[in-house]
């Protein structure tokens, strides 16, 4: 049970566990400097703990007055600071054993071990980040990639909640265009239902591009599945080691050598993989290989992309065109294998067949062509992210836009059909609520304020 | 001391004061009622007109309540229209234009016939107050008349100000003196007021008029009466016109601009942003060509036209040149030039939800010394005023609506907890659970309150009990009556009647209703049906506020250590000690997240035990 009302002050080790060359702990609340004066000796000994300056000191037990280590005080005065209560932060030695023993020292003195997130907490608490700016400092700390990280970054300056917060000024003027028609029925000046619809769907759209980008998000967070798929013996083992870096496949020229799956991560610039090797989806042999081929489906079924495999040292068979047909509408790279041996099918060939999916030939032998692949693979989930573009880390927060969406939706077909506009207005005002839930912040409607300044209305 | 007695005082006889007058009488109470006119009893000072959208259902809860404006509007009413007929059943209200001076007179005889109510003509200069209990009020003419509870209704009168141009003088209404003793004795009680300003337009002699120029807007063909006590068949006796405003029209308003007393800071009192002046329609929406305005008949025996929609406070000279530019217009003759008044206003945050003000017992206000603005908020909150000093006199338990329960409720909660900065003016978007708010259903959710104070009549009471019958076995019938629309799927009548694009008249095909319904009864079972979801939905919220409500808050609480509430909301409920989350919401100068802020506190209070936070929230404990 989180404490809500913010009168203890808390206090926590603030550096990953283990030992480090620097560990920081941290307090907050209204009694932080109080107990950190207890703990802490300033080496001048008039030294007073200015906000925002460090001063040098050591630290020592209360109790005996001996201190055991030396460090920073760092102290941010409220509301400045990161729960916009007072914090202090002792940056000292990274031992373990040191920092415990400070917290032990200052829960002593009155402080409150901190539950996880709770400084965050405290800040949304306190009005110093909304829900989705905390969401985003959890992401961010979170974050599996670079691309990640600074995507999360941009929520915790609020990108995110900037835009949620023009989407529901866009419904509140939506609104107060409704009740204008409805309470001033004197004035005709009903807007048309294609004005209704028009502005409705601007709104949806940038609603949808929020929902959408879900998917990019779970891409940036926790890797895109990758599976290698081909006939037996295209040389997907061979392309797998050679994207990891390592012979991690056994390889051999023998088709159906591949039974079970392998997974490994890979790395292309800021962004993280998962890479899946598995049987060929030919036809199987014996029973084990069927097994094989059953679960390789399953992992192609499931996962983001693919990466299917041609051997361009033999003819482009009918199985080959099968399985391309049955994979074409899932994102896909064409990979033209064993170009290094003489050409039975050539890149024209494929491209000619499928000339909307992308294409890459390559040597998994050799090494030819990897760069441009990975370069295809990176570019097949990421080349859509411009670096500003708003990403929805959270399945909270899509299912709620998708809601919004739905509303939104709902509402139009109302003033499209004809039914009673009142009715569309409550959709509409579910939405504001709506993004109310996302912000964390439900805020009394400034619809009235909006009719006045928009319409001239009076009677 | 005093030279007679009556439990209950009402000062001022407009809107509000008849009303609560009427209320407190047929609670059978003595009742006196001050004005300083017998011959503007319940003057319209503004339109000739009751209703509108949110107003049109203020006054049917009044009449379901038993109060007396929809009778009246009814019974003097020239003019009746439905308005919103194309929407659904919730955002529907009727609008009536009435004859002024009929209006007045009817008001004044059934005042008059009423047992138990004493009219007094006389100007109410003090309040006799002992011991923050109110005694009665004494008048200028040198009498004193106690009473046990007192009810303010003084309108724009309270220190009013009229401008025209730049020129200004003392008024309650147009040439009517103002009242600014009894101004002084409210601040004296410690009640804050400030200054609002209203404006009428100009009246125009309806035979200077060409009439040819505008286009005609008749009533409705069945009209629809605002109290179902209405037995007579409603009449339309006139046309209203619509005309508009022109180029010319503003280029002289502009010309003119530095004229205005609002445009050269002569009013410091904020007026209506809904009932703009034409110069503020001019000056903030310049990019319309034109503005649209209607001529309205005062009344059947006069040729007083009231023109809506040109309010103003610029000089007559403008006035007259502004109606040069209008054909239709150019040679018509102002009879009462249009003005804007000034006036103190009562800080509503003072208020308890009985209209009780917190500082003085006994003493209730209502109406424009609130801060609303028209006929129909006054007379719901006369009403209510008048039944509480009532029941606060028989030690009875208050009579406060919810805000889902009325537009009532939601005016007075409004008033109350947020105060108001502007006149305040209902509209249906105020409410959070309009679609439950209907006029069809306004005897359903009051009328049974209307029964139990007496004001409601046995036999209209068993006529709203037989209706609710009649409703109920339809409602029944169409839900188990089975039906196979266009051959497909089998359905009940009344999914059949949820679909977007059927009426009752497609449900009827289907054979004969059990009970013969009335149009305004069809209108009821329709919305029933239409909006059931919503109407569950909202059920649902309305239950989890209610019992949010009904959280207990600890004696002792102090709110002083809850992170990020104002100071101002710490104040006062160190002050009020609230006994719930319910009573602390009407507090003033509490926000809807300092409600939730000490609702999580005290919620999650009692959950984790062995912290010590409970009791340090709880100081006294």
């Amino acid at each position: 049970m989180y404490d809500l009302s913010l009168i203890e002050t808390i206090v926590a080790v603030s550096t990953p566990p283990g030992s480090g060359g620097i560990g920081v702990v941290r307090l907050s609340g209204p009694a932080a400097l109080k107990i950190a004066r207890a703990l802490f000796r300033p080496k001048e000994t008039k030294r007073k703990f200015e906000p925002g300056r460090a001063v040098l000191g050591s630290i020592a037990d209360p109790g005996d007055g001996r201190p055991f280590d030396e460090g920073f005080l760092l102290f941010f005065k409220a509301p400045r600071s990161y729960t916009r209560e007072d914090v202090v932060e002792f940056h000292l030695h990274g031992s373990p054993v040191i920092l415990e023993e400070i917290v032990r020292l200052a829960v002593r003195q009155g402080a409150r071990p901190a539950l996880p997130g709770e400084f965050t907490l405290r800040a949304f608490l306190t009005g110093r980040l909304d829900f989705l700016q905390a969401e985003a400092v959890d992401d961010l700390i979170r974050s599996t990639s670079l691309a990640q990280a600074k995507s999360a970054f941009r929520g915790v300056e609020g990108a995110l909640s900037k835009k949620i917060a023009t989407l529901r000024d866009g419904v509140i003027a939506l609104i107060a265009r409704i009740e204008a028609d409805i309470e001033f029925p004197e004035e005709g000046r009903p807007a048309s239902k294609k004005d209704y619809a028009d502005k409705i769907d601007r709104i949806r759209s940038t609603v949808d591009i929020l929902v959408r980008s879900y998917e990019k998000g779970k891409a940036l967070g926790e890797g895109v599945t990758i599976a290698l798929v081909g006939l037996a013996n295209s040389g997907k083992s061979t392309l797998f080691n050679d994207l990891l870096e390592e012979p991690r496949a056994i390889v051999t020229p023998f088709p159906g050598t591949t039974r079970d799956y392998l997974r490994e991560i890979i790395r292309i610039k800021d962004a993280s993989f998962l890479l899946v090797d598995m049987a060929g989806l030919g036809r199987p042999s014996s029973p084990v290989e069927r097994e094989g081929v059953r679960r390789g489906k399953k992992i192609a079924a499931e996962s983001d992309g693919l990466l299917l495999l041609l051997d361009g040292s033999r003819r482009f068979s009918a199985a080959d065109g099968a399985l391309i047909e049955s994979y074409r509408s899932r994102r896909i790279i064409l990979v033209l294998n064993k170009t290094d041996l003489p050409e039975k099918t050539s890149m024209a060939d494929v491209n000619c067949r499928f000339p909307d999916l992308p294409l890459v030939g390559i040597s998994a032998l050799k090494g030819n062509g990897l760069a441009e692949l990975r370069k295809m693979i990176y570019d097949l989930f990421f080349h859509l992210i411009p670096a500003d573009e708003i990403i929805v880390f959270r399945k909270r927060d899509k299912l709620l836009l998708e809601e919004i969406s739905v509303r939104l939706l709902r509402a139009k077909g109302m003033i499209l059909r004809g039914r009673p506009i009142e009715l569309a207005a409550e959709e509409a005002r579910e939405v504001v609520a709506l993004t109310g839930y996302l912000t964390g912040e439900i805020r009394a409607d400034d619809i009235l304020d909006d009719i006045f300044s928009r319409f001239c209305i009076g009677k | 001391m005093a030279s007679e007695s009556y439990d209950v005082a009402i000062v001022g006889a407009g809107h509000a004061g008849c009303e609560a007058a009427v209320a407190a009488a047929n609670m059978d109470c003595s009742a006196c009622l001050i004005t300083m006119h017998f011959e503007t009893i319940a003057q319209m000072s503004c339109n000739p007109a009751v209703g509108g959208l949110a107003k049109g259902h203020l006054v049917r809860e009044i009449d379901a309540l038993g109060g007396i404006m929809g009778l009246l509007a009814d019974e003097t009413g020239i003019h009746f229209r439905l308005l919103n007929r194309s929407r659904g059943a919730a955002v529907q209200a009727p609008r009536a234009q009435c004859d002024k001076s009929r209006y007045r007179l009817e008001m004044k005889e059934r005042l008059e016939k009423t047992p138990g109510l004493t009219i007094y003509q006389g100007i109410v200069t003090g309040l006799i107050v002992e011991k923050n209990r109110i005694r009665g009020v004494a008048c200028g003419d040198g009498r004193v008349i106690s009473a046990k509870a007192v009810i303010l209704t003084p309108g724009t009168f309270l220190n009013g100000l009229i401008h025209i141009g730049l020129s200004s003088y003392p008024a309650g209404r147009a040439n009517e003196p103002p009242s600014v003793e009894l101004s002084e004795a409210i601040q004296k009680l410690g009640l804050k007021t400030f200054r609002l300003k209203t404006g009428t337009p100009m009246r125009l002699d309806g035979k200077t008029i060409d009439w040819t120029v505008f286009e005609a807007q008749s009533g409705d063909e069945e009209p629809v009466p605002f109290s179902l006590r209405t037995e007579k068949k409603l009449e339309n006796k006139v046309f209203c016109h619509l005309g508009y405003t022109n180029e010319k029209t503003h280029r002289v308003i502009r010309r003119d601009l530095h004229k205005s007393p609002l445009y050269s800071g002569r009013i410091r009192g904020l007026g209506p942003r809904y009932c703009p002046s034409i110069e503020d329609k001019v000056v903030k929406f310049s990019h319309h060509p034109r503005h649209q305005f209607f001529l309205e008949p005062e009344g059947l025996n006069t040729s007083e036209i009231y023109v809506n929609g040109l309010s103003s406070s610029l000089p007559y000279d403008t006035q007259r040149d502004i109606l040069r530019t209008i054909p239709g217009l150019k040679d018509s003759k102002i009879l009462r030039p249009a003005y804007a008044i000034e006036y103190d206003a009562v800080l509503p945050t003072q208020l308890l939800p009985t209209l009780e003000t917190r500082p003085v017992d006994g003493l209730y206000l209502a109406g424009q010394i609130n801060g609303t603005s028209g006929y129909e908020e006054a007379a719901a909150q006369g009403l209510m005023a008048g039944i509480n000093a009532v029941l606060k006199i028989r030690r009875k338990n208050p009579f406060i609506l919810r805000r889902d329960q009325a537009y009532i409720g939601v005016l007075i909660d409004d008033l109350i907890s947020k105060g108001v900065e502007e006149p305040y003016r209902l509209f249906t978007s105020r409410a959070e659970h309009r679609l439950g708010l209907r006029i069809d259903n306004a005897d359903s959710r009051l009328s049974a309150y209307g029964r139990e104070f007496g004001l409601l009549s046995e036999r209209d009471f068993v006529h709203f009990q037989k209706k609710e019958k009649r409703l109920s076995s339809v409602l029944a019938y169409l839900e188990k009556t089975k039906v196979v629309p266009e051959r497909k799927d089998r359905i009940s009548l009344k999914e059949y009647l949820r679909r977007p694009d059927i009426g009752f008249e497609n449900v009827l095909e289907y054979g004969p209703m059990p009970e013969a319904l009335s149009p305004e009864e069809i209108r009821h079972v329709v919305a029933e049906v239409k909006y059931e979801g919503y109407l569950k939905k909202q059920e649902t919220e309305v239950a989890r506020i209610m019992k949010m409500d009904g959280m207990r808050i600890p004696a002792g609480f102090n709110a002083s250590l809850i992170p990020g509430l104002g100071r101002e909301a710490v104040e006062n409920v160190a002050k009020h000690k609230p006994k719930s989350i319910g009573e602390m919401k009407k507090l003033p100068g509490l926000t809807p997240s300092d409600v939730m802020n000490v609702f999580i506190h005290i919620s999650t209070r009692n959950v984790p035990r062995g912290t010590s936070r409970g009791k340090m929230l709880l100081k006294d404990e």
